[in-house]
């Protein structure tokens, strides 16, 4: 049993994925497939995949980013709030705002030596803050005509925001495997004393993760922004959990030097192929809810049980072994 | 023997600070040391030192100082008992957050067992049980919570952050479900003494609740083995392990206390309101931790105190009150108490000298 959970070790998220995508295939057959379903339930993830891939990348380098909600919600009301001036601009600040906020918790987390899940989490309120004051906790309307292409338009039967989403997807897949700079960010999550030791440059790579977290965001405030053609003060206030949940299902570790962008977006995939389906069976919110739930315990406590097997089953010196148990104390670094 | 208090004072050993300050150059981080330099004499060195390590305290000083000095009524006996009763239920939800972040562990499932406690005490209430038994199964539904955490944590050794957060949702499923997402009321009339009476017709029986929780658990931490131990699996595990502590055991029985104090807020809440939602209690995950970490509890664990967090209750509920006081709108509230946290968290992980 063990074994067979090992040799599927770090597939966690292609077993979710497959798992949910038959379940409901075998239970709605071709309602769940149909075209039109399937369309729509990528147009609903490709809006939240961003968020969900700077998080994994925050994770990777051992950090946790809690004010993606906010960020989102900020940089939609951006993009709705500044049309006057032109599509373009107003886009253009929106992804600068999540930039900005994303160097801030970086220059928090590295200068001011705070742990990011506290950092993070003191930025959540203050963006909350001004998505407030913006918004002035009203529901802006969109003016542009035509906006809603970038979130709601199709390439035949392609969703817009998908075809995006997968693109970001792949340059950050190819950044994160087959670049010199994208393979430092799981030195820095995996060893932080290892990778300065072998001249890495820690705070660094620490920042940049949080900037690219930060304008992903904004990217999936953007989209969502487009789809809705509005803007209001309530988008993204359970998006952190969410956005976690669904890069740990990924096969992201909160230890960090662990995790994929395709898994985190696979992740999102489950959870929203999950919801769709409940949908369209007609189960409750409730159940819903606690179905999302039961998934993520489970795929933590299955991950937790493959760890822990492979430490015990490798011969560690005790020093070692000492030494890992000290690094899986520290909670979220 | 030689006492630790006969030790020298370290900040006297240390070099002087004013070099560090020329090499620094003029930064801002360079001026705040200097300020917080050691000083040469023990007596104030021992004032810098509480300084140091009491960020919070001087805060709330601060605070108050502004407070009197900015409103005419802030500094009245009603509104201080006011703020108290205003703080007393996120106060006691933060005193289990804290004893478990002293045990390097995290509850985010917290805010919604506070709804869920509220919802199953009026539920029962609502199915003919009395008053007092009730009671029971709201703090029942708490110590089941921390049972499943706690149990699965040890178990499988799971990271408690990602576990409490499935259960947090779980929880929710079943306040939901139970309540059908509606607001639901309690039939007893006398059901509101609990969270809006007082004793002897002065202090809310919630304040009260909060203190003497806060007194006792500072009782315990300091002065039995159990609270001790709980240090030690904050530090280090291992060790607690080696040196003869049931880990194990702690570590579910401090879930089970941290839930069951959230279960207890949660009667408050409900008691307060004479009804409840399921998601009563939103939110306070995060803001039990951060009044936690304003207090001065190390997230890394091994470092914290009930009484400590007590001072971050306060520094919050202080915060806010005056802001109220003085009219300040709702998003400006937001942005100031997520500045001054993040201000106060970034002095003090300057300030500490040991950075843990």
């Amino acid at each position: 049993m063990i074994a067979l959970a090992r040799a599927l070790g770090r597939q966690t998220a292609v077993i979710v994925f497959m798992g949910i995508f038959l379940l409901f295939t075998v239970l709605q057959g071709s309602m769940f497939t149909s075209a039109i379903n399937l369309s729509n339930i990528s147009r609903q993830v490709a809006i939240d995949a961003p968020h969900v891939m700077g998080q994994v990348i925050v994770l990777i380098s051992g950090g946790i980013d809690i004010s993606v909600g906010s960020v989102m919600a900020m940089s939609s009301a951006l993009t709705i709030g500044l049309q006057e001036y032109g599509a373009v601009w107003a886009v253009a600040a929106a992804l600068a705002f999540g930039a900005a906020v994303g160097a801030v918790n970086g220059l928090l987390v590295t200068k001011g030596k705070i742990v990011p899940f506290i950092a993070t989490l003191g930025t959540m309120g203050v963006v909350r803050g001004m998505v407030l004051a913006y918004t002035e906790q009203r529901s802006i309307p969109g003016t542009i005509e035509n906006f809603g292409f970038w979130g709601g338009g199709s390439l035949g039967m392609v969703p817009v925001p998908l075809v995006i989403s997968l693109a970001i997807m792949i340059a950050l897949w190819w950044f994160l495997r087959y670049t010199v700079t994208g393979r430092g960010f799981f030195a820095v999550g995996g060893d932080k004393e290892t990778a300065y030791l072998a001249g890495v440059s820690v705070a660094r790579f620490q920042f940049t993760a949080f900037v690219l977290s930060g304008t992903l965001a904004a990217v999936s405030g953007v989209l969502l922004a487009s789809r809705l053609d509005s803007a209001n003060a309530q988008i993204g206030v359970d998006t952190p959990l969410l956005s976690i949940a669904a890069a740990i299902i990924g096969g992201a570790s909160i230890l960090g030097g662990r995790g994929g962008v395709i898994g985190g977006f696979l992740g999102i995939t489950s959870l929203g192929m999950l919801s769709t389906g409940m949908n369209l069976m007609g189960v409750n919110t409730y159940y819903q809810i606690a179905t999302r739930a039961t998934v993520l315990i489970v795929v933590v406590v299955v991950d937790a049980l493959i760890v822990n097997s492979k430490l015990s089953a490798a011969r560690l010196p005790l020093e070692r072994k000492m030494d890992e148990h000290l690094r899986k104390e520290v909670v979220i670094v | 023997m030689l006492r630790t208090s006969e030790l020298p004072e370290r900040d006297v050993l240390e070099a002087d600070p004013r070099s560090t300050v020329a090499t620094r150059g003029l930064s801002l981080s360079g001026l705040i040391s200097w300020i917080a330099r050691p000083a040469q004499t023990p007596r104030s060195a021992k004032t810098v030192r509480f300084v140091r390590k009491n960020t919070s305290i001087v805060l709330l000083v601060v605070l108050l100082i502004a407070g009197a000095s900015v409103s005419p009524v802030f500094f009245t006996v009603d509104n201080l008992f006011n703020i108290l009763w205003a703080v007393s239920v996120l106060g006691i939800v933060a005193l289990g957050q804290c004893i478990l972040i002293i045990t390097c562990k995290f509850d985010m499932s917290v805010a919604f067992t506070v709804g869920l406690s509220g919802v199953a005490t009026i539920t029962a209430q609502n199915a003919g049980v009395g008053l007092l038994p009730s009671f029971g199964i709201g703090i029942l539904t708490g110590v089941a919570i921390g049972l499943l955490n706690g149990v699965i944590v040890v178990t499988t050794k799971a990271n408690p952050f990602l576990v409490t957060l499935g259960s947090s949702w779980l929880v929710y499923s079943i306040a939901l479900a139970i309540t059908n997402s509606k607001t639901i009321g309690s039939p007893y009339e006398s059901f509101g003494t609990l969270g809006r009476g007082r004793l002897f017709g002065i202090v809310h029986y919630s304040v009260v609740i909060f203190l003497v929780l806060a007194v006792a658990l500072e009782i315990v931490l300091r002065h039995t083995a159990f609270g001790r131990s709980l240090f030690v699996i904050g530090i280090n595990q291992r060790v607690a392990h080696l040196s003869g502590t049931r880990v194990n055991r702690t570590v579910i029985l401090t879930f089970v206390a941290c839930a069951t104090a959230a279960a207890m807020a949660g009667l408050i809440v409900s008691s307060r309101n004479g009804s409840t939602v399921a998601n009563v209690g939103i939110g306070m995950d995060f803001e039990s931790i951060i009044a936690v970490v304003l207090g001065g509890t190390s997230l890394f664990g091994g470092r914290g105190g009930a009484l400590r967090t007590v001072v971050g209750v306060l520094v919050l509920g202080v915060l806010n009150n005056l802001m109220v006081l003085l009219n300040f709108p709702i998003e400006a509230q937001q942005i100031a108490k997520g500045s001054i946290f993040l201000l106060i968290v970034w002095m003090d992980s300057f300030l500490r000298e040991d950075k843990r």
